[in-house]
């Protein structure tokens, strides 16, 4: 089996490693970063933009370059999380938590440091899983239903609550808004509109990226305002490379080192089901840091670990959801279905038969795969100095900056501008949720997943007939739904005893 | 200072208007012409409209620039919509797919098919009926039969769209009934079928092509009246004594309010379009039939189209009226 892993990766290495190949994967790396970085103009904009230009090209290199816009956005997409607290993308959204407060306490240059390497490590990992296990994984993927659906987004939004802080309540509200404003648009079961007054404009449900914009960009710099940030002088932070405040620390590599692995884990296998796969993933990977973590009170105040997991896991994800792609012709997200379009295009019918028909293709964009990652970290490396100047310039200079790459963003959506009003309204709602020690992050999250865990309910609720009993006759579905019970019972059995044990106890 | 910024706005508007109004025959086609897609990139009707813009600038069919835009939002809702909004403009474009008319039949939308000028039907988009290879169904009379001793699933994309009606027309024609589950996206779609969950998916060709040829998923019946060339195995509902056929309109249309000699141009263009080679590759790789409707007579099979897929809906309950 190693021979065959070794002469395939061969085979992939000779097209992608090849001048044009290699030339091609830097631009669509390139690319792929500099879209990451505009929040609301995402992969799947970007892709489908640059489509055209790759007509004169072989389609492997084509989609290679491809390819290369849909993770290079990942790592991209992160730096304007830590930066500015906008995070462009949903999956990016829990990198805000530990990501924002790191650079807020000078240590930007670190944080982005840290997210590039733990970007590297989980893309890495993810694709030597590709490697080995592609075929088997994507039967696991196929064996998804319903069901197993709910189940899996259940288990994330109970994550939630880990990321709500020191307040459940206050966290529980702000999630129970991401619901609620979630449940606009079309309902997918019924076909009836649900509360667009007339507006077509919202059938199709509010984009949460407007929202994120909004209550994570905008809500951030009422806030900063508010506070009279933008009166004080800007602290210089005099940044190279050879300065010691630049790298992250001896602790932070210590501390982090088998952070790096779970997070990579839980979000491969988070990627390899389609859905809202690096979503999941990096909440659930932040969520299980956390829940771990000796001293967690430390989490949200600018913890590393609380940066390098749900990046670790975001990156394994986003090659995991190449697993689905190839092998079964599923899209996992909106860039995964602008790329399998792109592979239509070109002729290439994504499913079981792909690698087979096509060898040179599946094995030239994995090896790809290894060598763009390795290209995005040496970019970004060299490129963070760069952004960490971004937070020399004094704030007063900043705010038409960020609110013009917000509007900007938010209009890109589907150049309407009623994703600009969205954007306003959820820009005060997060100035007041910033305000009062509401969670954003729990907000935008449930608003992602909770259109989802509806629907996938009412699907098991109508295949069983009224009777849930998907939940339990499906193998699957029998271990999601122990463990969904386990995540809910052990707290609170472990709360109920030492309550008992302090009841008997005098004093 | 509030009235005269009203009335400069209005006689901007009046302005527009002025000029927008007539156009002479003869100068068209002198500026950009604007090609909206009302869906998200990389989806069928995408793939169609930039096939279609692609030919245009290959064989320079369009003397000037061209853009394309995506609007995606609400089913094609809002790219619609936003087409419908242009009456007048002769340099607006847009592709047709089944939420053309099923979209305006069970959303509030400002616009339906009769708000649009019609140029041509360019190909039909008809539906597969699909089970797992490794299933008891063996062809469609065994599924007929089992939907008569049990219970059967079948789930197809969103609540009112196309797949359901394809499902409620061979329910009625075979005279059986079945549970309907609707799902939202493609892919889901499909592992909600291998994963076992559902006894059967409506789904168009492209989305489970990758499982059909590798013999995972067995097609049992096509919706079109003939059969698709990219499956020509797979026996027509008809061929099968299921008497009826469903398929989605893959058309161009433009904004209402046009001179007949724009309308006129567009049939004469876009009929050099389909006689392409690129445009037949589309066709067989997308296994769509092609049969050219053009001006009015699109109109007429608009309006039929849409009167099928109303009734339907009706019947069984998915929309009142």
């Amino acid at each position: 089996m190693l021979a065959e892993i070794a002469s395939n990766l061969s085979l992939g290495l000779s097209i992608a490693a090849s001048p044009e190949g290699f030339l091609f994967l830097v631009i669509g790396a390139f690319l792929g970063m500099v879209v990451g970085l505009f929040p609301g103009f995402g992969p799947a904009a970007g892709i489908a933009v640059l489509i055209p230009m790759t007509f004169g090209l072989q389609p492997t290199i084509a989609i290679i370059m491809l390819a290369g816009i849909y993770y290079g956005s990942m790592y991209g997409g992160t730096i304007t999380s830590i930066l500015i607290n906008t995070p462009g993308e949903s999956a990016t959204v829990a990198s805000t938590i530990d990501g924002y407060p790191l650079a807020k306490k000078g240590r930007a240059g670190p944080a982005l440091v840290m997210q590039a390497i733990a970007s590297f490590f989980g893309g890495t990992i993810g694709v030597i899983l590709i490697t080995a296990l592609a075929p088997s994984l994507a039967n696991f993927a196929a064996s998804f239903g319903p069901s197993e659906y709910f189940l899996i987004i259940a288990v994330g939004l109970l994550m939630l609550t880990t990321m709500m802080g020191d307040n459940k309540f206050k966290g529980f509200i702000s999630a129970l808004i991401g619901f609620a404003i979630g449940t606009i648009g079309v309902d997918v079961m019924s076909g009836q509109q649900r509360y667009t007054f007339g507006s077509p404009e919202l059938i199709g449900g509010v984009y949460f990226v407007a929202v994120a914009i909004g209550l994570f960009g905008i809500g951030e710099l009422l806030h900063c305002i508010f506070n009279g940030q933008h009166r004080q002088p800007a602290t210089r932070l005099r940044i190279s490379f050879r300065d010691k405040e630049f790298w992250p620390s001896r602790q932070d590599y210590y501390e982090s080192r088998f952070t790096f692995w779970r997070g990579s884990a839980i979000g491969f296998v988070a990627g390899v089901l389609p859905g809202s796969g690096a979503t999941l993933g990096s909440i659930i990977g932040y969520s299980v840091e956390k829940k771990i973590a000796k001293d967690p009170e430390k989490f949200g105040m600018g913890e590393m670990r609380g940066l390098v997991a749900p990046e670790a896991a975001n990156n394994a994800a986003s090659a995991g959801a190449m697993v689905p792609l190839l092998s079964l012709g599923i899209p996992g997200s909106g860039a995964t279905a602008v790329l399998l379009g792109a592979f239509l295009m070109w002729g290439l019918q994504p499913g079981p038969l792909l690698i087979v028909n096509d060898p040179e293709f599946v094995w030239g964009l994995i090896a790809s795969m290894y060598l763009g990652n390795m290209i995005l970290i040496a970019m970004s490396i060299f490129a963070i100095p760069l952004f960490v100047k971004f937070l020399d310039i004094p704030y007063v200079n900043v705010v038409p900056v960020i609110v013009l790459l917000c509007v900007i963003g938010a209009f890109a959506i589907n150049a309407s501008i009623i994703e600009t009003w969205i954007l306003v309204l959820s820009g005060l709602v997060g100035f007041a949720m910033k305000s009062y020690g509401y969670s954003p992050a729990a907000t935008v999250l449930a608003l992602v997943l909770g259109g989802m865990a509806e629907e996938t309910f009412l699907q098991t609720y109508i295949i069983s007939q009224g009777t849930m009993s998907l939940f339990w006759e499906r193998p699957v579905s029998l271990v999601l739904s122990i463990l969904l019970l386990m995540i809910i019972a052990v707290p609170v059995t472990l709360s109920l005893m030492n309550r008992a044990k302090g009841a008997t106890e005098p004093g | 200072m509030i009235k005269r910024r009203t009335f400069t706005l209005l006689a901007a508007v009046s302005a527009a208007t002025a000029f927008a109004l007539p156009v002479a025959a003869e100068d068209y086609p002198s500026q950009r012409l604007t090609y909206t897609i009302a869906f998200g990139p990389g989806g069928g009707n995408d793939r169609m409209s930039r096939t279609v813009v692609d030919i245009l600038r290959q064989y320079d069919l369009y003397p000037g620039n061209i853009v394309v835009e995506n609007r995606e939002g609400g089913s094609g809702a809002v790219g619609f919509s936003y087409v419908s909004r242009k009456a007048g403009d002769p340099y607006r474009l847009t592709s047709t797919s089944g939420n053309f008319i099923g979209t305006p039949l069970v959303a509030d939308t400002d616009w339906t098919y009769a708000d649009f000028t019609p140029i041509g039907l360019l190909a039909s988009d008809a539906m597969l009926l699909v089970v797992r290879s490794d299933s008891d169904f063996g062809d469609l009379d065994t599924f007929v039969d089992a939907a008569n001793a049990g219970r059967v699933t079948i789930a197809g994309s969103g609540s009112a769209g196309p797949e359901r009606v394809t499902a409620a027309l061979f329910a009625k024609s075979a005279d059986i009934e079945f549970e309907y589950v609707p799902i939202g996206s493609g892919g889901e779609l499909v592992t909600a079928l291998t994963s076992g969950s559902v006894d059967a998916v409506v789904a168009n060709p492209s989305e489970v092509a990758g499982q059909l040829d590798a013999g995972t998923l067995t097609a049992l019946a096509f919706s079109d009246s003939a059969r698709s060339t990219n499956n020509p195995d797979v026996p027509t509902f008809m061929e099968l004594g299921y008497d009826f056929s469903f398929s989605l309109p893959r058309g161009v249309v433009m904004p209402d309010d046009l001179d007949p000699a724009v309308q006129d141009w567009w049939v004469e263009t876009l009929k050099k379009v389909v006689e392409t080679p690129e445009w037949q590759a589309y066709l067989v790789k997308n296994g769509m039939s092609g049969n050219p409707i053009w001006g009015d007579d699109f109109a007429t099979y608009l309006e039929e189209t849409s009167a099928q897929y109303r009734a339907t809906l009706v019947e069984i309950g998915a929309i009142q009226n």
